[in-house]
């Protein structure tokens, strides 16, 4: 309880006009055009006569405006209602000097949150901070220290720059001649550890274990002498750098960052770091430490350490991980329909889950019964697939863990690449059961190549899904299929390289809600570079982070304006959107261009989304 | 490749206050020794790697501040301990008199599983003072406690010189090596979807 309520809230207000913080605006629906139209309401008096005093937003006169009791299903119509106002409005007063009014806003707004992080009042934490650095002696005080020195020395762009070997992870460890006296180990701006209670190092990103041994030990003093207290420590901010601590049972996860990713983004990734080692191990560890606290797993995990950092790696280049949602390869809908039969025939000789995969991308998924998989366990399955070298080279079977499904006990997977990204993960409760998924497989395969499913997920992996370019920008357009747009693409320029979307659509995410799947836009120009995905992924994570923020939260829509983008944000019952502009775009017509987008993925919803799969009941 | 892997062990050093547990460990890990003495905060960590037998061991050692206000750290601290070092200064007579204390509030709190057998080695330290003219303690003392306890292993050593230092945590280290633990096979169960396993897991009651 006091424990719960003593972290700050790290996303504190920054610069984001959100409905939560308005709390004179009684329809939520409303909220959207409160916070977006007072900008350029206020704008446009401004370019008509005063100077504009200090970027506050002033709510003015929506209130009054009669947008009452409107629910879920008229949103649009409401939004689309105020959009045609608001356009009439900025239109009329938009000039050169209103644009650079606009970008300041924006500009101004940022100092205040970027100061309050780094004071360290900020942390709501004093009382810990305090007791931790006492029990931890001086080389703990040292490392603070040192990490403090680091986080005024650099990452005041605020961009983290891509790794030199970019793929290296994948090969295992990086850096593992590091250990906590390195300056490159310090200056590294997210460190990932694993370790037991009793401070025996398990995993570490970076650098090796037993060298961090009394890196480690450090850790499990701050965390077990909270703990002693009655007490837990969550989150600890040193400067630009977070602290956040995970406690497993006997399993203690800690991230250290400087990336300005917000504390519950952060705490999700070390709980799927969680999740994939109870993926290895099942929690049946528990068992181990409790018989003998001494206990060192990480015999247990040899050879996994590409498996941590394969998923430590996704974690700005995957939305899944934050999204908590799976995505499919877009697929006619009959081509993804007859690899659902083919799934189903098998899974109805006793296989609880077949899944078809290509790279992060479900091609199909069939499971027995009312067996459901939950999308973190896809995630966790496809990433220990994926980075595990062994799976490529023969079909393997291998003892597995899902941990939504069941943490405590073991089932085994049948993993079969049937070409260089596509992989057959039949999972069973049968130890023995190894011949038959054997068979399955071939009877599987031989079906998919005859009828051309391979092919279809080959052709679809190149050729790509949704792009911006495409959006159908006349309302009353119905495009049905993605397809023949991909090929008319490709006819035409030989390319298929993004050009940007109409009114600087720049990116989209799509979630849906009850089918827990998600589709993004491919990536296009100018969000090119590896580098800037990965900014854009950071930036979608916080908008999600504060839009599901419990504490001021829920809300239903957030627009944000900053040096790089225009954010969007809507959360409805049934879908959250998520949409990257470019920086200037015009708030009304942005609006108006998620409604096409909306449009679209409902247009195209049987290829992009694996429909009438089992309901997923979490 | 490697045939055993490496280990890692906890190690714990306990004693009175201005016994020389730092001294010792910095002589042991760093080769160093300074007259000033600083005390230690909550708990210093270091480590060390060590080959014995042909394999490669490292030792995290938590040298502990042996003030009384500190003993609350000790559940903390304790858990999971490969081996215990009780350090006393041969010159004062009730840092040896207090090892008992020492000895018996870390079986309470570290809770071994077998705490007649746990590993733990006494070191009498500043044997070099004043020649050892101003010692209290004898050695025939000391080596009667030790052996009353189960036969604890017992140096007498000097921090500043160096002198036994090696030696002793040498033995730390067999001593914490031979009470490691048959290994179990590791055999969690495998889910059986005919027992309403299921039912459970979707429900979320094991949480």
């Amino acid at each position: 309880m006091a424990s719960d309520s003593s972290y700050a809230s790290p996303s504190s207000d920054e610069e984001e006009e959100s409905a939560g913080q308005k709390p004179t605006v009684d329809v939520n629906i409303n909220s959207i055009d409160t916070s977006l139209d007072a900008i350029e309401n206020q704008l446009s008096s401004i370019a008509l006569n005063a100077p504009i005093d200090d970027g506050t937003v002033s709510s003015t006169d929506y209130h009054e405006e009669p947008v009452s009791e409107i629910d879920d299903g008229s949103l649009r119509e409401s939004v689309s209602e105020r959009r045609r106002n608001s356009i009439g409005e900025s239109s009329s007063s938009r000039g050169s000097g209103l644009w650079r009014n606009n970008l300041e806003v924006g500009v101004e707004l940022e100092p205040e949150g970027d100061g309050s992080p780094s004071s360290p009042s900020s942390s709501g934490y004093a009382g810990e901070r305090g007791s931790s650095s006492s029990a931890a002696s001086a080389s703990d005080t040292d490392v603070i220290r040192e990490i403090r020195e680091n986080g005024s020395s650099m990452g005041d762009d605020g961009v983290v720059p891509l790794d030199p070997a970019q793929a290296q992870w994948i090969r295992g460890k990086r850096h593992a001649d590091e250990d906590d006296g390195s300056i490159s180990w310090r200056k590294r701006k997210k460190h990932f550890f694993i370790l037991s209670h009793s401070g025996k190092p398990i995993y570490s990103r970076y650098g090796d274990e037993h060298k961090l041994a009394g890196f480690s030990a450090t850790l499990q003093a701050i965390i077990s002498f909270v703990e002693n207290g009655g007490d837990r420590v969550k989150l600890v901010r040193a400067g630009k750098h977070q602290v956040v601590f995970l406690v497993k049972g006997p399993i203690y996860l800690v991230c250290i960052s400087c990336t300005e990713e917000p504390y519950e983004s952060l705490r999700g990734q070390l709980e799927l770091l969680y999740g994939q080692m109870i993926l290895i191990l099942t929690r049946s560890v528990d068992k181990c430490f409790e018989k003998n606290p001494k206990f060192d797993m990480t015999p247990l995990l040899g050879g996994t350490d590409a498996v941590f950092s394969s998923l430590i790696h996704s974690f700005s280049r995957n939305p899944a991980t934050f999204l908590h949602a799976y995505t499919c390869l877009p697929l006619a809908y009959t081509t993804r329909q007859a690899a659902g039969a083919i799934l189903q025939d098998v899974a109805d000789t006793g296989v609880l889950f077949a899944i078809l995969m290509c790279k992060d991308k479900v091609v199909s998924l069939v499971g027995l019964q009312k067996a459901s998989l939950h999308p973190d366990d896809m995630l966790l399955l496809a990433n220990f697939v994926m980075s595990s070298e062994s799976f490529r080279t023969s079909e393997s079977f291998s003892p597995i863990c899902l941990p939504r499904y069941n943490p405590m006990a073991f089932l085994y997977a049948y993993v079969h690449y049937l070409d260089v990204d596509t992989y057959l993960t039949l999972l069973t409760t049968s130890s023995q059961a190894f011949f038959h998924l054997k068979e399955c497989r071939i009877q599987i395969e031989a079906v998919l190549k005859k009828s051309n499913v391979l092919n279809e997920v080959e052709r679809s992996l190149s050729d790509g899904g949704m792009r911006i370019e495409d959006l159908p920008v006349d309302p009353s357009a119905n495009f049905g299929s993605l397809f023949h747009l991909n090929q008319r693409k490709i006819a035409t320029n030989g390319t298929v390289t993004g050009v940007g979307g109409p009114a600087g659509l720049w990116h989209f995410i799509y979630r849906s809600i009850y089918l827990d799947q998600y589709v993004s836009s491919e990536f296009a120009s100018p969000i090119n570079h590896p580098h800037q995905q990965k900014r854009l992924y950071r930036a979608y994570q916080r908008l999600y982070a504060s839009m599901h923020d419990k504490g001021v939260g829920p809300h239903k829509t957030q627009f944000r304006r900053d040096d790089n983008y225009v954010l969007l944000c809507w959360v409805t019952q049934d879908f959250e959107l998520y949409a990257a502009f470019d920086p200037l775009a015009d708030k009304g017509v942005a609006i108006r261009i998620c409604n096409r987008v909306c449009q679209w993925v409902k247009d195209v919803e049987n290829e992009i989304f694996l429909l009438g799969a089992t309901p997923f009941s979490w | 490749m490697a045939s055993r892997r490496r280990m890692l062990l906890k190690v714990i050093i306990l004693g009175d206050s201005g016994v020389g547990k730092t001294s010792l460990m910095n002589q042991y890990v760093n080769r160093k020794f300074s007259n000033q003495y600083k005390a230690t905060i909550g708990a210093d960590f270091l480590t060390k790697e060590v080959q014995f037998e042909d394999r490669l061991f490292t030792l995290q050692i938590w040298d502990t501040a042996g003030q009384e206000r500190f003993q609350s750290l000790g559940v903390a601290f304790y858990r999971g301990a490969d081996c215990c070092v009780l350090v006393y200064d041969v010159n004062v007579k009730k840092s040896f008199d207090n090892l008992n204390n020492w000895r018996e509030e870390f079986l309470i709190q570290a809770s071994p599983s077998d705490p007649e057998n746990f590993p733990f080695v006494v070191l009498g330290n500043k044997v070099d003072v004043d020649g050892g003219n101003s010692r209290v303690v004898s050695e025939k003392k000391a080596r009667a406690w030790c052996a009353s306890k189960g036969n604890i292993p017992y140096f007498e050593t000097s921090a500043k010189e160096g002198f036994n230092v090696d030696a002793a945590f040498e033995c730390i280290a067999k001593n914490a090596l031979k009470n490691e633990p048959e290994e179990e096979v590791y055999l969690p169960d495998t889910i059986d979807v005919g027992s309403g396993q299921q039912q459970r897991s979707s429900s979320g009651c094991e949480c």
